[in-house]
């Protein structure tokens, strides 16, 4: 999916809408503000969330970030090349980049969640 | 530079060894077959060139003897001669920890009354000088309040940090089980008492205090927050980091502090070592003595002995009792200051760093306003609009002959950012500190005319800037790896 | 005072510069109630003259180590340290140097941190090495915290052969932890793995055995790693006697999972028990839990060899409480001994002194038990300690040697608090001892 058909949550994570397993990374503004990224956590397949959980950690030199989980769920798949091409989250976050797939159990938080423009006009004010 | 591993011929020798005695002694018969290893490969080198590889390696670094050190936070001070030749006394540094109590008794004796000296400087009653480093200071700190607690039946989970504090007090916090909760620092950089009054609540074990704090400041409220804490039933925890401030002018004792950490390394004048070894002995007041970690040095009016402190005891932190060689190199720096000398140190390095500030003020705008006590903490964030951040000034320092201060710490929003720290411990004259003061400005006004100086920095340095992003995606952690890394495995 | 060089008369002109009036200005953020103002009761301050005079007096109050040879060892070792090793520790741009934060104007200290983990990863056999804990004993600590971050389980089982003081600093580092520790029985003072076999379990952490033990036993470690391995339990071998690592089979060869290990014997005197050096070796998968500092090669701006601190984001400074210790300072210039210590001694002469160290050993015990004055305690394979009971009191055997110029072994019987050790003694023999000497213990002991 492009970036603006994903959705956004305040931490600066991505998520498919609409499927289940659905994909789940980070935004560009988030791997830019991490800077280069060395090292990157990531959960087991199978592995089960609640929402808020810490479900990655992802490191840079001077840095480390924790990504929550957007809603309950479980690992569906990782995407175990960044193990070893961590920097494919700088280059490409919303493609080859992506963290985990996520089977959601309870949908609800994800219809909170902001879509392309809003998230655009949030980091607009955040800036400010 | 070769690695001494590229130096290595066949056959050469750096070693001299009796000979062998025992040679009618078969290895098989010590150490049967299947429990001897192969061979290891290490090195074959003389002993001149071993000599000058870390005679080469030493020039690569830069230490106090090289010139100004202005590290905030870390009291680069003068490392005085005599305890370095005092330290290497045979009777001291050929002593057995095992020895018989009868053979070492000057030992004893010197960890005994540098306790006591400590206890008089900081105004506690007891002291272990067991722990190695500021961080384990801490540790055992923390754990001791932690025991207390237990021993009183509480169950208090948190401790409280500020969030201008050293990473090493959450970090020792969590290291003995407790949650930390952070606690926002006001406008001046100091402890916020509304702030406090909310956290310090019966499930809080206390506060860890860096006083003064890691901008440089005392905190004017010290006895107001010392009195909340107590009142809830807290212990209040000195993180001495910053000692060199109050030697004869504050005693952390009389202020309300209950535990102390120390860093010898860092006040008493022993040396950094490249990383140590330091040492980070913690005072108690009197009601906490039971708590310190085994062994404790006892006199009975005869003899000094070790011994366990009973069962409400941390327990040990080490294997054997302290760091003997750093502690014997603090009561040398102390008895060579005296009482009068110490509280002159202190006002000498508070005097330092409150003209550093006051000259270097208007190019790079101090994180906070007012005075400071022995070190400040300036930005470097009128630069940015220039491209340039705290870390090419810092490097740019580097050009001009200095080791550059301490820099991105303190950081925490929205005041401490782009933060240059610097302290000039007493050991620094005006001349070495006004030279300092001219090479600063001077790169204010190369980060307006030519940025790319400061970019490109550092040039005269033994290497340049390095990629430690390659250092962290790829880690060649030793010799071999970086063989296999040329052999493309 | 000579350590401060700003006159009276400079210090009021930088006052003014400041544009206070007093030096109590400066400092009135102080409240009153709580300002010192007494003299502070310590002595001094001494002039050099006095000062040395006064260490030498107390050092005088100690015995004559230059003379007298130790017979004890149990975690702290006296190996001959080659003056080179002491002469390049003095050097100023070393032993004053900070932390090598900043790495442009730190390549010496960095470099030979970095060619200190080649020496110890070849040692060892372990793929990452951290280079200093404070001591052996805190690294076994670190050790034990480290397993139960990776197990996410919290019980630990430690040899009843492992040295009392490094059980103890794991006990004082796991207390916070609701850890339970569990001790391993020994047989004939080894680690028994009939019993580790029973004691392993699903809330099993870790499993820690020091080889050469407590008593210099070597343990069948490649035997204990692989029962805790078919549990899937991490194995933590402790070494406190790294010379041993000359001759023994590297941990990193026999699937230990984790190596705690104290370096005193590479380079450092004894110096009444510290500074001495821990250090941690583990397979590379776990660096990012591993504690502490460690340095990796990368390159400069013109693609020069360069050495950093790296792997940084497991450290307090960054991760605070989810750090994976606290440890910031640690023991860097014992680091630069060892390194220099094993250039000096090098492949040869590192093996040579290890085979002093283990015929000195057993020439000593086949001389003494075979006298009929004392008898072997346990039957196993040793390094360079050994234990055996005396037929005559301790008292009298540690006064026959203190006289005759030697520091006694360890009296276990009191030292542990065991009644079934009474009489017995953990001796240590290292190349400090020449046949000569020990010829003479025999004389004082045997004869």
């Amino acid at each position: 999916m492009t970036p603006q058909e994903l959705l956004y949550t305040e931490e600066h994570e991505w998520i498919e809408p609409g499927k289940s397993p659905a994909r789940f990374g980070i935004s560009d503004y988030a791997q830019g503000e991490l800077t280069d990224v060395v090292f990157v956590e990531l959960p087991e397949e199978g592995a089960e969330f609640a929402k808020g959980e810490v479900i990655a950690t992802l490191e840079s030199v001077k840095a480390t970030s924790d990504v929550y989980a957007p809603a309950d769920g479980k690992i569906a798949a990782v995407n175990s090349d960044l193990e070893d091409n961590p920097q494919k989250i700088n280059e490409d976050p919303y493609g080859d980049g992506w963290l985990v797939e996520i089977e959601i159990s309870d949908p609800a938080p994800l219809e909170e969640l902001m879509d392309y423009e809003a998230y655009r006009k949030y980091l607009d004010n955040r800036d400010e | 530079m070769k690695l001494i591993f590229e130096k290595s011929v066949p056959g050469r020798e750096g070693y001299s060894l009796p000979a062998d005695q025992f040679e009618e002694i078969p290895l098989e018969s010590c150490i049967p077959k299947e429990f001897q290893g192969k061979k290891r490969e290490l090195v074959e080198v003389s002993e001149v060139e071993v000599v000058r590889h870390f005679t080469r390696l030493s020039k690569l670094n830069y230490g106090i003897e090289d010139g100004l050190y202005p590290l905030g936070s870390c009291t680069m001070k003068y490392n005085p001669k005599v305890s370095e030749h005092l330290a290497v006394l045979d009777r001291f540094v050929l002593a057995h920890p095992f020895a018989p109590a009868d053979l070492v008794q000057g030992s004893l004796k010197l960890i005994h009354d540098l306790g006591v000296m400590l206890g008089r400087i900081t105004g506690m009653d007891a002291y272990t000088l067991a722990p190695a480093a500021g961080a384990h200071g801490e540790l055992t700190g923390v754990l001791i309040i932690r025991k207390y607690f237990e021993d009183q039946g509480e169950r208090r989970i948190k401790m409280l940090v500020p969030d201008s504090a050293h990473g090493t007090n959450p970090a020792s916090s969590a290291m003995a089980g407790y949650r930390v909760v952070e606690l926002k620092s006001n406008q001046e950089g100091t402890v916020d008492l509304e702030e406090l009054e909310k956290a310090m609540d019966s499930q809080a074990a206390g506060l860890m205090l860096t006083n003064p704090n890691t901008v440089g400041k005392f905190d004017p409220r010290i006895d107001r927050i010392a009195a909340i804490v107590h009142e809830r039933g807290g212990l209040l925890y000195y993180d001495g980091a910053n000692l060199n401030a109050t030697l004869g002018l504050l005693r952390p004792g009389d202020t309300g502090f209950d535990v102390v950490h120390l860093n010898l390394h860092k006040t008493f004048g022993t040396p950094h070592g490249g990383g140590g070894p330091g040492a980070g002995p913690v005072g108690v007041k009197e009601f906490l003595r039971p708590y310190l970690p085994s062994p404790v040095v006892v006199f009975d009016g005869e003899k000094y002995r070790l011994r366990d402190p009973g069962e409400k005891s941390i327990g040990m932190m080490r294997a054997f009792v302290a760091n003997f060689s750093v502690l014997l190199k603090a009561y040398a720096w102390i008895l060579s200051l005296g009482p009068e000398g110490l509280r002159e140190a202190s006002e000498a390095a508070v005097v330092n760093a409150n003209y550093l500030l006051v000259k270097l003020r208007d190019h790079f705008r101090p994180a906070y306003g007012g005075y400071c006590a022995h070190e400040c903490v300036l930005t470097g964030r009128d630069y940015k609009q220039h491209g340039i951040k705290t870390l090419d000034i810092a490097k740019r320092l580097m050009d001009y002959g200095y080791y550059p201060p301490t820099i991105y710490f303190p950081h925490f929003k929205p005041y401490a950012e782009e933060t240059l720290m610097v302290e000039a411990p007493e050991s620094e004259g005006k001349e070495v500190i006004d030279d300092f003061i001219a090479a600063m400005i001077q790169i204010a006004g190369e980060a307006e005319s030519e940025p790319g100086l400061l970019l490109e920095a550092p040039r005269s340095t033994p290497i340049r800037r390095t990629d430690d992003v390659l250092a962290a995606r790829r880690p060649v952690l030793h010799y071999d790896d970086e063989l296999k890394l040329k052999a493309g495995e | 005072m000579r350590f401060i060089p700003n006159t009276e008369s400079v210090r009021r002109e930088m006052l003014a510069e400041i544009g206070v009036a007093s030096f109590e200005e400066l400092i009135s953020a102080i409240p009153e109630s709580v300002r010192f103002r007494g003299d502070l009761d310590i002595p001094g301050p001494l002039s050099e003259s006095e000062l040395l005079q006064e260490v030498s007096a107390l050092s005088r109050r100690n015995g004559d180590f230059a003379r007298l040879k130790p017979l004890v060892g149990a975690g702290a070792y006296r190996h001959y340290v080659p003056k080179a090793v002491g002469a390049l520790l003095s050097r100023e741009e070393f032993y004053t140097a900070y932390t090598p934060y900043q790495p442009e104007l730190s390549q010496g200290t960095l470099q030979a941190v970095f060619e200190y983990q080649s020496f110890l990863a070849r040692l060892t056999g372990m793929e990452a090495i951290i280079p200093s804990i404070y001591d052996g004993a805190s690294a076994a600590a670190e050790a034990a915290l480290m397993a139960l971050r990776l197990s996410k389980k919290n019980r630990i089982l430690v040899s009843s052969a492992l040295h009392p003081h490094y059980r103890s600093t794991i006990e004082t580092y796991a207390a916070p932890h609701r850890t339970e520790l569990i001790e391993i029985p020994c047989r004939e003072g080894l680690t028994d793995p009939v019993r580790l076999e029973e004691l392993l379990g699903e809330e099993t952490a870790a499993v820690i055995v020091q080889s050469p033990n407590f008593y210099g036993g070597i343990e069948p470690v490649a035997e204990l790693a692989a029962a805790a391995r078919n549990r899937s339990v991490l194995f933590i071998q402790v070494v406190a006697e790294a010379l041993s690592l000359a001759l023994l089979q590297a941990p990193g060869e026999l699937e230990v999972d984790i190596l705690a290990g104290e370096a005193q014997s590479l380079g450092m005197e004894l110096d009444f028990g510290g500074p001495y050096n821990g250090f941690l070796g583990a397979r590379k998968k776990y660096l990012r839990q591993l504690p502490g500092r460690i340095v990796g090669e990368t390159e400069d701006r013109d693609g020069k060899r360069a050495f950093v601190m790296t792997a940084r984001a497991r450290e307090q400074d960054i991760r605070r409480e989810k750090a994976t210790s606290c440890i910031c300072s640690n023991h860097g210039l014992n680091i630069l001994a060892s390194a220099v210590y094993l250039s000096l001694l090098g492949t040869e002469g590192l093996y040579r002194t290890a085979l002093l160290n283990t015929r000195g050993a057993h020439y000593l015990e086949e001389k003494l038990a075979g006298s009929g004055k004392f008898e072997r305690v346990f039957g196993f394979p040793f390094f360079n300690e050994f234990v055996l009971r005396s037929r005559e009191p301790m008292v009298e055997v540690r006064e026959k040697l203190l006289a005759g110029g030697f520091i006694p072994p360890l009296g276990l019987g009191s030292y542990l608090g065991d009644e079934t050790l009474a009489g017995t003694a953990l001796f240590a023999v290292t190349e400090i001892l020449s046949r000569n000497d020990l010829d003479l213990v025999v004389e004082l002991l045997a004869k």
